[in-house]
C-alpha cells in the first residue's frame, strides 16, 4: 500500500498520519479521525454535505484529495463551538427547527458560517448565492435560511440573544413552534447515521450489479474474488438458507438475483473484505455469465398477449388491479352536458434524499443477527428476515438507525439481507455504504403513470360520471405497488362527490428500475389527472375554477368514492384559504387573457439571478456613464 | 474511486517538469482536482488507478498573477473565487466576475483553478468564452536538456475540440495571460439545470466599451461557449457593431446572427433559441455594468414583438 505522511491542524490540534494518497480528505477525517459530522451525500461536489474549513476558506471535502491538507488548519463542524455548546448559527437552526432529517444540516451549518465570515452583513438574495452549493431535501431552504438571517442579526445585535432561544409552550402544544429533541445533535454533527458507525474488526461489503435489464444467470464463479487477500467473503442467493424473498405486499425480490436479473443494478453478488478498496478490486474478480432475454420497458407492452413474462408466479405480469365502482356510469354519461376526454402521463422520480443507503450488521454472542440501517419499515423488515434467513423472531434484530430522508424510498429491504448474510458468514461486523449513483440505480422510485380520463358534466359545472384508468410502470419487483395502486383508486376521483364512477387502477411488472412508495403514494398521479381535467372543465364550461370546484366537492354527509359516509370535510376551508392567499382574481380561466393581475404579485419567487454580492463590491468600482 | 500509487506535491516548476517527463503512463496532473474525483465514479469513468498524481497546487511559479502593462498574466494556480473578490482582478478583467459567480459554487471556487477549466478543454467549460474576449494566450512550460523552455499560444488555438488541446507529452500549462480591459462592461450568460454547480449548456461572454458620449460602441467582444465542440469567438458580430450607435435595434438583430453557429450534437433547436436572447442580454448587462439602464421586459417583448 502506497502511503503518504501528513501533517496538520484539525479543530486546533496537531495532527500526524501516514495516509494511502488516494484517500479524500472526507475519507481522512471520517474513517481516520473518527470526525463524522462532515457526511458523504454524494462524492461529487454536488450536495456539500462534507463541507470544512480549510484555512478558513469552505471547500467540498470528498473534492479534495488529503494530501492537499498538509500543513493546512481543518475546521469541521465539531469544531465551531466546545463541547455541549452550540454557536449562534446552530442555534438559530435549533429555533427555526431547520433541522429535520439532519443529514443535510453540518454541511448547512458550515456554509452558514462561511457565508457570514465572508459578509456579516450578507442579504437574502446573498445569503442564498453563497450557500447554493448545498442541497437539502426535507425542509425547502425556508427555515434553514430564516436561521442564518437570525443569527446574523443576533450577532450584529440588532436582535437580543434570546431571539436564539428555542420558543416556549403555553398550556398547549398546539400552535407552537416545538423545539425538536434532537435538533442539538444535528446542527452540531453529533448524530451518528448507519454511515457513521464503527464496530471493531468491522469489514466493508460491495456489490456487484447487473448490467442487464432481463437475463438469466448462466453461472456465478466468485472463486478469484474469494482467493484475493482481504476479502472475507462473497455472498450470493445460494447463500441464502431459508425461504427467499421480500416486498412490501408480495414477497417476489429475491436477496440477491436468484436465476435471472429483473432490472439494471440488481444486487448479484456481494463482497466483505478488509476496506472498501480491497472489496472493489474483488467484484472485478467475480464472472458472471448471462443470457439476455427479451424485456419490458413499457408497461402497455405488459399487458400484450405474448409478453415476456418477468415473474413465473405471474404470467400476465399484472401485479395488482383494484377497481372501484360507484353508481351507474352509463347513465351518468347519458345525463351530462359535455363529456371530456384527456389522457395523463407522470414519470419516474428519485426520492434523492441526502443519506444514501447505509447499513450495519452483526451477529453477537447469543447468535442473533443484527442489521442497524435507516429502515422506514423495520418490524416488517423483521420478520421478513426471520423467514429469509431461517432463524426464529428472537434471533433476527432490526435497528432502526437516524433517516437521512426517506420519503418511503427506505421501505424496501434492498440492501439488508446481504449484511445479514456476510455476518452470518463471517461473524464479522460489517458495513456497506451506497454510493449516490447505487442510491438512484437500485432503489425504488415514484411510480410512473398513463391516466385516460372520461368526465362527464352538466352545463352548470356538476359531474355526473367520471371513468378514470390508471396503468402504472411498476418495474421489476412488486415492493409497494399494491398499496399505491389502493391509494390511487381510493383517492382518484379526488375531493369532489361523484355519484357515478369506474376507476381502475393498475400496475404491471416491467424490466425498468422498481416502484415503490413515495410521498402521496399513488395520490400525486391521480391527482395530476383530476385537478388538470378540473381546470380544464372550468376552461370548456366558462366557470371559475374555484367555483366549480365548490359545486362538486364533499360535504358532511357525503358519499366518498368508496361509499363511505362523511362525519366531516375541510375542501371548502382549504379552497377559501387557497383562493384569498393566492390573491385569486374571480373569473373563468379565458376571460383574462395575460392583463391579469394575480400573476408574479407579493410573494411569488423570481427568476433566479446570481451576482447578489456585487452591489457591494462592485460601490467603489468607478462606472462609465452611458447614454439610455 | 480514483486511487494512486504515489502522490506528489512539487514546490518548484523545475521539480514538477521533472516528476512530470519521469511519471509512468496514464499519469495525471492536477491543481483543485474538482474535476478528476467527480469523473472516477460510475457512470463516467468508473474506478480509476492513476499511477503517480503530481498536484500543482504548491509550484511556487504558478501561484499569483502579474500586471504587465495592458496584459495579466495569471498564474496557473489562480482559482476562480479570485476573481470575484481581488479588487484588481475585478478591475481588469470585468467579465470574470459575472462568470466565476456561475462558476460551480463558493466552496469548489476555492480549488478549482481556471487554466485547469482551459486544459480540460470542455466544450461547456464556463471559463473558456471569457478568456476568448480576453485574447487569452497560454504558457506552456518543458524540460530541454535539463532547462526549462516555454511556448505560448492563443487560447483559441490550443483548443481543439472537446477534451483535445495542444498540450505536448511533458508540458505543463502554467500561466495564461489576458488582455487588461480597465473600462469595459464586462457580462456572463449562462443556462443549465440549476443555479449553482451546473454543467453549462450555453454560455456567453461579453465585454463592451462604449466612446465618451456613451452613445456609440466603442469596441465590443463576443464569444460563445457550449455550442459545438469548442467556445468560439464572434468577430463578425464585433464588427457589425464597433463604431456603430448603440440602439436597442441594431443589438436585437445582431443577436439573430449566430443561431446558425451551433453546432452541438444534442439540443440544437433550444440552444439556437438560447444563443440569441444570450448575445442581447450579454451585450445589455454589459452596458448595465458601465451603468445603464436595465431594460424592462416590456421594452423587450416590443423589440420581437
Amino acid at each position: 500500500m502506497p502511503e503518504f505522511d501528513i501533517d496538520f491542524t484539525v479543530n486546533g490540534r496537531p495532527v500526524s498520519r501516514r495516509i494511502d494518497p488516494s484517500l479524500r480528505l472526507l475519507d481522512l477525517l471520517r474513517e481516520g479521525l473518527a470526525l463524522t459530522g462532515a457526511k458523504e451525500g454524494c462524492g461529487a461536489g454536488e450536495c456539500g454535505t462534507c463541507s470544512v474549513f480549510i484555512d478558513g476558506k469552505l471547500v467540498k471535502s470528498c473534492l479534495m484529495p488529503a494530501a492537499k491538507a498538509q500543513g493546512a488548519s481543518i475546521e469541521t463542524v465539531e469544531g465551531l463551538a466546545r463541547p455541549g455548546e452550540l454557536t449562534p448559527v446552530q442555534k438559530a437552526f435549533h429555533r427555526t427547527g431547520a433541522s429535520q432529517c439532519g443529514y443535510c444540516i453540518p454541511g448547512m451549518v458550515m456554509a452558514a458560517t462561511s457565508a457570514l465570515r465572508e459578509n456579516p452583513d450578507a442579504g437574502l438574495e446573498e445569503l442564498k448565492e453563497r450557500m447554493g452549493g448545498n442541497i437539502c431535501r426535507c425542509t425547502g431552504y425556508t427555515k434553514i435560511i430564516e436561521a442564518v438571517e437570525i443569527a446574523r442579526d443576533v450577532v450584529a445585535g440588532k436582535l437580543p440573544q434570546t431571539a436564539l432561544d428555542p420558543e416556549g409552550v403555553g398550556a398547549s402544544w398546539i400552535g407552537h413552534n416545538t423545539a425538536r429533541l434532537d435538533a442539538p445533535s444535528k446542527v452540531s454533527g453529533r448524530l451518528a447515521y448507519a454511515g457513521d458507525m464503527v464496530m471493531p474488526g468491522m469489514l466493508h461489503m460491495q456489490v456487484l450489479r447487473s448490467p442487464h435489464a432481463h437475463a438469466r444467470i448462466v453461472r456465478i464463479d466468485t472463486s478469484e474474488a474469494e482467493a484475493l487477500p482481504g476479502v472475507a467473503c462473497v455472498v450470493t442467493a445460494d447463500d441464502v438458507p431459508g425461504e427467499d424473498g421480500f416486498g412490501v405486499f408480495v414477497h417476489d425480490q429475491p436477496v440477491m438475483a436468484r436465476g435471472k436479473v429483473r432490472h439494471v443494478g440488481e444486487a448479484v453478488a456481494a463482497v466483505a473484505a478488509e476496506s472498501v478498496r480491497i472489496a472493489r478490486e474483488a467484484l472485478k474478480l467475480i464472472r458472471v455469465e448471462y443470457e439476455e432475454l427479451p424485456g419490458l420497458y413499457d408497461p402497455e407492452d405488459a399487458l400484450k398477449p405474448g409478453a415476456p413474462v418477468i415473474h413465473d408466479y405471474c404470467p400476465d405480469n399484472v401485479v395488482k388491479h383494484i377497481p372501484v365502482r360507484k353508481g351507474d356510469i352509463e347513465a351518468g354519461f347519458a345525463a351530462a352536458d359535455v363529456i371530456i376526454e384527456d389522457e395523463f402521463a407522470t414519470q419516474q422520480v428519485e426520492h434523492a434524499y441526502l443519506e444514501p443507503e447505509a447499513g450495519l450488521a452483526y451477529v453477537d454472542h447469543d447468535d442473533v443477527v443484527t442489521v442497524i440501517s435507516p429502515s422506514q419499515n423495520i418490524t416488517h423488515h423483521r420478520h421478513m428476515l426471520a423467514d429469509i434467513l431461517a432463524r426464529p423472531i428472537n434471533k433476527v434484530r432490526f435497528i432502526m438507525s437516524p433517516v437521512g430522508g426517506g420519503f418511503g424510498g427506505k421501505e424496501d429491504m434492498i440492501y439488508q439481507g446481504m449484511l445479514a448474510l456476510a455476518a452470518l458468514k463471517t461473524h464479522r461486523p460489517i458495513r456497506l455504504i451506497f454510493t449516490r449513483e447505487e442510491s438512484i440505480a437500485c432503489s425504488a422510485k415514484r411510480h410512473p403513470s398513463r391516466t385516460r380520463y372520461r368526465m362527464g358534466l352538466t352545463n352548470d359545472g356538476r359531474i355526473t360520471a367520471i371513468e378514470f384508468s390508471l396503468l402504472a410502470d411498476g418495474g421489476a419487483y412488486g415492493m409497494s405497488s399494491e398499496g399505491v395502486m389502493r391509494k390511487a383508486a381510493i383517492l382518484s376521483c379526488g375531493p369532489y362527490e361523484v355519484d357515478n364512477l369506474k376507476v381502475d387502477t393498475k400496475v404491471v411488472y416491467t424490466n425498468n428500475t422498481p416502484s415503490g412508495a413515495f410521498r402521496t403514494f399513488g395520490g400525486m398521479q391521480a391527482q395530476f389527472a383530476t385537478e388538470s381535467m378540473m381546470d380544464i372543465a372550468a376552461e370548456r364550461l366558462g366557470l371559475d375554477p374555484f367555483e366549480i370546484r365548490r359545486r362538486n366537492m364533499m360535504r358532511a354527509g357525503s358519499l366518498t368514492h368508496t361509499q363511505q359516509k362523511l362525519n366531516s370535510a375541510a375542501i371548502d376551508r382549504v379552497l377559501d384559504a387557497a383562493e384569498a392567499s393566492s390573491g385569486w382574481e374571480p373569473g373563468a380561466p379565458t376571460v383574462r387573457g395575460s392583463t391579469r393581475g394575480d400573476l408574479a404579485g407579493p410573494g411569488t419567487r423570481q427568476p433566479c439571478t446570481l451576482g447578489a454580492r456585487f452591489a457591494t463590491a462592485g460601490a467603489d468600482i468607478e462606472t462609465v456613464k452611458v447614454a439610455s | 474511486m480514483l486511487t494512486c500509487d504515489t502522490y506528489l506535491m512539487p514546490t518548484r516548476l523545475g521539480e514538477a517538469l521533472h516528476a512530470w517527463s519521469e511519471a509512468p503512463a496514464g499519469s495525471r496532473l492536477v491543481a483543485g482536482a474538482t474535476d478528476i474525483l467527480p469523473y472516477a465514479r460510475e457512470g463516467r469513468g468508473g474506478d480509476v488507478h492513476l499511477p503517480t498524481m503530481i498536484d500543482l497546487s504548491r509550484v511556487a511559479e504558478l501561484q499569483g498573477y502579474e500586471v504587465r502593462g495592458n496584459r495579466v498574466r495569471l498564474g496557473a494556480n489562480v482559482v476562480y473565487q479570485q476573481f470575484l473578490e481581488d479588487p484588481t482582478l475585478v478591475r481588469l478583467l470585468p467579465n470574470m466576475p459575472s462568470c466565476a459567480v456561475w462558476f460551480a459554487d463558493d466552496q469548489i471556487r476555492q480549488q478549482a483553478t481556471l487554466v485547469g477549466n482551459l486544459v480540460n478543454a470542455s466544450p461547456a467549460g464556463d471559463g473558456l468564452p471569457p478568456v476568448l474576449t480576453l485574447n487569452g494566450e497560454i504558457e506552456l512550460a518543458r524540460l530541454e536538456s535539463g532547462q526549462i523552455a516555454t511556448r505560448t499560444m492563443p487560447v483559441a488555438d490550443f483548443i481543439t475540440g472537446p477534451g483535445r488541446t495542444e498540450l505536448r507529452d511533458g508540458e505543463i500549462a502554467t500561466a495564461v495571460t489576458v488582455d487588461a480591459m480597465e473600462g469595459y462592461g464586462g457580462s456572463f450568460q449562462k443556462v443549465g439545470m440549476r443555479r449553482s454547480l451546473v454543467i453549462s449548456a450555453v454560455c456567453c461572454a461579453a465585454l463592451v466599451k462604449t466612446d465618451p458620449s456613451g452613445r456609440i460602441f466603442e469596441d465590443v467582444r463576443l464569444a460563445l461557449g457550449g455550442i459545438g465542440p469548442r467556445p468560439i469567438r464572434l468577430y463578425d458580430i464585433e464588427d457589425m457593431l464597433r463604431g456603430q450607435e448603440m440602439t436597442r435595434e441594431l443589438v436585437a438583430r445582431a443577436s439573430l446572427l449566430p443561431a446558425d453557429r451551433v453546432a452541438s450534437r444534442s439540443r440544437v433547436a433550444y440552444r439556437r433559441a438560447v444563443v440569441s436572447g444570450f448575445i442581447e442580454a450579454a451585450i445589455e448587462d454589459a452596458l448595465v455594468a458601465l451603468g445603464a439602464p436595465k431594460p424592462t421586459p416590456e421594452q423587450r417583448e416590443a423589440l420581437h414583438a
